[in-house]
C-alpha cells in the first residue's frame, strides 16, 4: 500500500493524520458550508455585514419555502425529472442493445462502429448545437421537454454504448456459445442470458446518466426557452437575475438544486464511482 | 411453436404467416406516418390551437407509430428464412438498428452539416415556403475569424484553460495520496471529498460568483483577517475600514479568467481525486513491497514504482480533464457572461453568443467557430482512438 500505512507511524503522526482530515475537509467544503449558512440566515443579517457568523435567527424552513412560493422552483424541479428520468430510461435501454451488438458479434464493422460512437461521445457540444435545434424545429419539438430529452438520449447513448460494450466484453464468451449450441435464440440470450448478467453495469449507468442529465445547462438553455419547460439548472441561474443581492434566496435556490444528484449519489455511491473510473484500473 | 419440431413444413407456414403480417402493419403505419398524421390535423382533432402544447402529443403519436413500424419490421425480418441463414451476420445490425440511426441523426449527421454552415451566410432562418435563406461564401467566415480580436481572446483563454485545469490531475493524486488510509470514517472522508463533482457546474459558478464578492463574499471575509479592521464612524454605526481594498475578481478583467478557473478546478479535481483512488486500490502491494526492500521511498518510490502503475489513471484523468476544459461553459455563462470586456470568453462561449445571442443570429460565423473548437477537440479525440486501438489489438 502507498503511502506508509498510518498505523505504522508514531502515536504522534497518527493523531496528527486524524486531526487533519477533518480541517482539510473543512477548508475543502468552506465554499459549500458558507452558502449553506447563508441560505438558513435572515436577509439582515447580509446586510449588516453578519455573513459568516452565527446567523441572528434560523430560517431554514422559511428561506427554503420562500423560494418555492416566490417562484417556479417546484416546476423546474419537476421538469428536471421529467427531462432526467425518460432520458436515463432511453440511452441506457438503447446502449443494452448496442453495446451487445458491438461486444458479443465480430464483424468487420463491430470496431469502426464502436469508434464512432467514442468519438461522438467527445465532440464539443457547440458543433451540434445549430443542426439539433433545426431538427428540432422540423419535428416540431423545440422548446418542449420530448425535444430536450430525445437529444439527450442520443447523445448520452455515446458513452453508455462506450460503457455497456467494455462491460460485456468482459463476460466469459463461452457462456454465450454454449446456449448457441443449445439451439436458444440470439434474443433469448440477449435476454436471459446476458441482460441478469450486467446488472451491475445498468445500474451505474443509470445513476451517472440521471446526474449528467439532472446539471445539464447548455442544452436546456439551447433547446427551451419557453418558461413552463425550464429545468431547475436554467431556472437558478433566472432566479440569479430575479433576486438581485438577496443573497439568502439565491444561495438556498442552489442548494435546492443541487440536493438531488447528491442524494442519489449517497445512496448509490459504489455504482457512481464504479461508472466513473471505468478504465481507470486496466492495464 | 410446440409442433415446430414434428412438422416442418407447418413451421415455414407459420414465419411466412408472420412476414405477411407483419409487412401488413408495417406498411400501415409507414403510410400513416408519411401521409396522415401531420401536425395540423392532430391539433384540430386534439382541438389545440397552434401553440407548444399541441407539439407534444403529436410527437408522441408519430414516436408511436415509429415504434410500432420498428416493431413489425423486426418480427418480420426475424421470421423471413434468409434470417435463419444469415443469422451471426443479421442479428447485431437489428441490435443496433435503432440505437445507431438515433445517434447519425443528432450526433454524427450535425457535425458535417455544421461543417457546412461554416461555410455560409445565413441567419438561421427559411423563408415562408421552407426555402433555405442563406448565401453560399466560401471562407469567408474564417478569413473574419482571423481578424476578430474576440476570437483571439477565446482561443487564448481556451489555452490557459487547458493548461492551468490541468493543475486538477497533480493536486488530485495529492489528495488520492492523502486520504488512501485506512483510519476509522476514511471512507466518509473519501466521498465528502468527493462530493464537489456531484454538484451541476451552474450551481458551482453560482457558489464562486458569491465567494468573489468583494463586498460580503467569502474571499473578502478573508481578506478582512489581514487588511481590515472595524470602526464606528461619525453616526455610530459600525463600518469596515480596510487599508487595501479587497480585489474585485470577477469585475478585472485581468483576473476574472483565473477566478472562474479556480472555481472549475474544484469539482474537477475531486473527479481526479477519485479516479487516483480507485487506481491506488489496485497497486500492486508486491512490487511496493519489493521497491522498498530496495531502498525506495517516498518521491523515488512513487515517481519510479507507484505512478507507473496508475498509468491507466493518470490517461483517463487527461482526457477527461481536457475534455472539461475545452467544454468550459457552464462557468462563464452563470459568473461572467464572457465579460467584462469579452475577457472571460472561450469559444464554447463564445460560438452560443455569436450564433443564437440576443441580436446577433450569425449562424454561418458561429459555425466555424464551432469548426475550430472541434478541430482542437479532434485531435484529443484521434489520440483518445488510437489509444483504445492499441489496448483492443492487444486484448485480442
Amino acid at each position: 500500500m502507498f503511502p506508509v500505512p498510518i498505523e505504522k507511524n508514531s502515536a504522534k503522526a497518527q493523531i496528527a493524520y486524524k486531526l487533519a482530515l477533518p480541517i482539510a475537509l473543512f477548508f475543502w467544503l468552506l465554499p459549500l458550508l458558507a452558502i449553506f449558512m447563508t441560505s438558513i440566515r435572515p436577509v439582515s443579517d447580509i446586510a449588516t455585514g453578519n455573513v459568516f457568523g452565527i446567523p441572528s435567527s434560523f430560517q431554514l424552513i422559511q428561506n427554503y419555502s420562500e423560494v418555492f412560493a416566490k417562484t417556479e422552483a417546484l416546476q423546474y424541479l419537476i421538469n428536471t425529472l421529467l427531462i432526467a428520468l425518460p432520458t436515463m430510461v432511453l440511452s441506457v435501454g438503447m446502449a443494452c442493445l448496442t453495446g451487445y451488438a458491438l461486444a458479443i458479434y465480430k464483424f468487420r464493422w463491430a470496431l469502426p462502429l464502436f469508434f464512432l460512437f467514442v468519438a461522438g461521445n467527445f465532440v464539443p457540444f457547440q458543433i451540434l448545437m445549430l443542426p439539433v435545434v433545426n431538427i428540432s424545429v422540423k419535428l416540431e419539438i423545440m422548446n418542449t421537454v420530448p425535444g430536450l430529452v430525445m437529444f439527450h438520449a442520443a447523445f448520452q447513448l455515446g458513452f453508455c454504448t462506450l460503457f455497456m460494450r467494455n462491460f460485456m466484453k468482459a463476460l466469459p464468451f463461452e457462456l454465450i456459445e454454449s446456449a448457441r449450441l443449445e439451439g436458444v435464440g440470439e434474443f433469448q440470450i440477449f435476454w436471459h442470458l446476458v441482460l441478469p448478467l450486467v446488472k451491475p453495469a445498468i445500474a451505474a449507468l443509470c445513476v451517472l446518466i440521471f446526474t449528467f442529465i439532472w446539471n445539464d445547462f447548455f442544452w436546456a438553455t439551447v433547446l427551451i426557452q419557453e418558461d413552463s419547460s425550464l429545468p431547475i439548472t436554467v431556472g437558478v441561474r433566472t432566479l440569479n437575475g430575479e433576486f438581485v443581492q438577496q443573497w439568502h434566496l439565491i444561495s438556498a435556490a442552489s442548494l435546492l438544486a443541487a440536493m438531488p444528484p447528491v442524494i442519489m449519489f449517497f445512496i448509490m455511491q459504489k455504482h457512481f464511482i464504479a461508472g466513473l473510473t471505468l478504465g481507470a484500473t486496466k492495464g | 411453436m410446440t409442433t415446430t419440431i414434428a412438422n416442418p413444413n407447418q413451421r415455414f407456414e407459420t414465419s411466412a404467416n408472420r412476414v405477411v403480417g407483419a409487412g401488413i402493419v408495417l406498411a400501415i403505419c409507414i403510410f400513416l406516418l408519411v401521409f396522415v398524421v401531420n401536425t395540423a390535423m392532430v391539433q384540430e382533432m386534439l382541438g389545440y390551437t397552434r401553440q407548444i402544447t399541441a407539439r407534444v402529443p403529436t410527437f408522441f403519436i408519430r414516436m408511436a407509430l415509429l415504434l410500432t413500424a420498428v416493431a413489425a419490421g423486426l418480427f418480420m425480418i426475424t421470421g423471413h428464412s434468409y434470417y435463419k441463414r444469415n443469422k451471426l451476420a443479421v442479428t447485431p445490425w437489428l441490435f443496433l438498428a435503432v440505437g445507431l440511426a438515433f445517434f447519425m441523426v443528432y450526433v454524427i449527421v450535425p457535425i458535417f452539416q455544421s461543417i457546412s454552415y461554416s461555410f455560409t451566410k445565413w441567419n438561421g432562418l427559411y423563408d415562408i415556403n421552407g426555402v433555405w435563406t442563406g448565401k453560399w461564401v466560401g471562407l469567408h467566415n474564417y478569413r473574419i475569424l482571423l481578424d476578430d480580436p474576440n476570437f483571439w481572446t477565446s482561443l487564448k483563454n481556451n489555452l490557459i484553460w487547458l493548461v492551468l485545469y490541468m493543475l486538477a490531475v497533480p493536486i488530485g493524486l495529492f489528495i488520492a495520496l492523502f486520504l488512501n488510509q485506512t483510519v476509522t470514517g476514511i471512507r466518509i472522508y473519501k466521498s465528502l471529498f468527493f462530493f464537489p463533482f456531484v454538484i451541476s457546474q451552474v450551481v458551482v459558478g453560482l457558489i464562486f460568483a458569491w465567494a468573489y464578492n468583494p463586498e460580503f463574499g467569502l474571499l473578502s471575509e478573508v481578506w478582512g483577517w489581514f487588511f481590515c479592521e472595524m470602526r464606528e464612524n461619525i453616526v455610530g454605526n459600525l463600518t469596515r475600514v480596510c487599508s487595501v481594498d479587497p480585489p474585485s475578481i470577477l469585475g478585472d478583467s485581468k483576473k476574472a479568467t483565473y477566478g472562474i478557473i479556480a472555481a472549475g478546478l474544484w469539482p474537477q479535481i475531486a473527479y481526479c481525486m477519485i479516479l487516483y483512488l480507485t487506481g491506488l486500490n489496485n497497486v500492486s502491494a508486491d512490487q511496493i513491497e519489493a521497491g522498498r526492500l530496495d531502498g525506495a521511498k517516498g518521491w523515488k518510490l512513487l515517481w519510479h514504482v507507484v505512478l507507473p502503475q496508475l498509468k491507466p489513471a493518470t490517461f483517463i484523468a487527461i482526457v477527461v480533464t481536457v475534455i472539461g476544459a475545452l467544454r468550459s461553459f457552464d462557468m462563464i455563462a452563470t459568473m461572467t457572461q464572457g465579460g467584462p470586456f469579452g475577457s472571460t470568453n472561450v469559444l464554447a462561449f463564445y460560438m452560443y453568443e455569436q450564433a443564437v445571442g440576443e441580436g446577433v443570429g450569425r449562424y454561418g460565423y458561429g459555425s466555424a467557430i464551432a469548426t475550430v473548437l472541434f478541430l482542437i477537440m479532434l485531435v484529443y479525440i484521434s489520440y483518445f482512438l488510437w489509444r483504445m486501438y492499441q489496448d483492443e489489438k492487444e486484448g485480442n
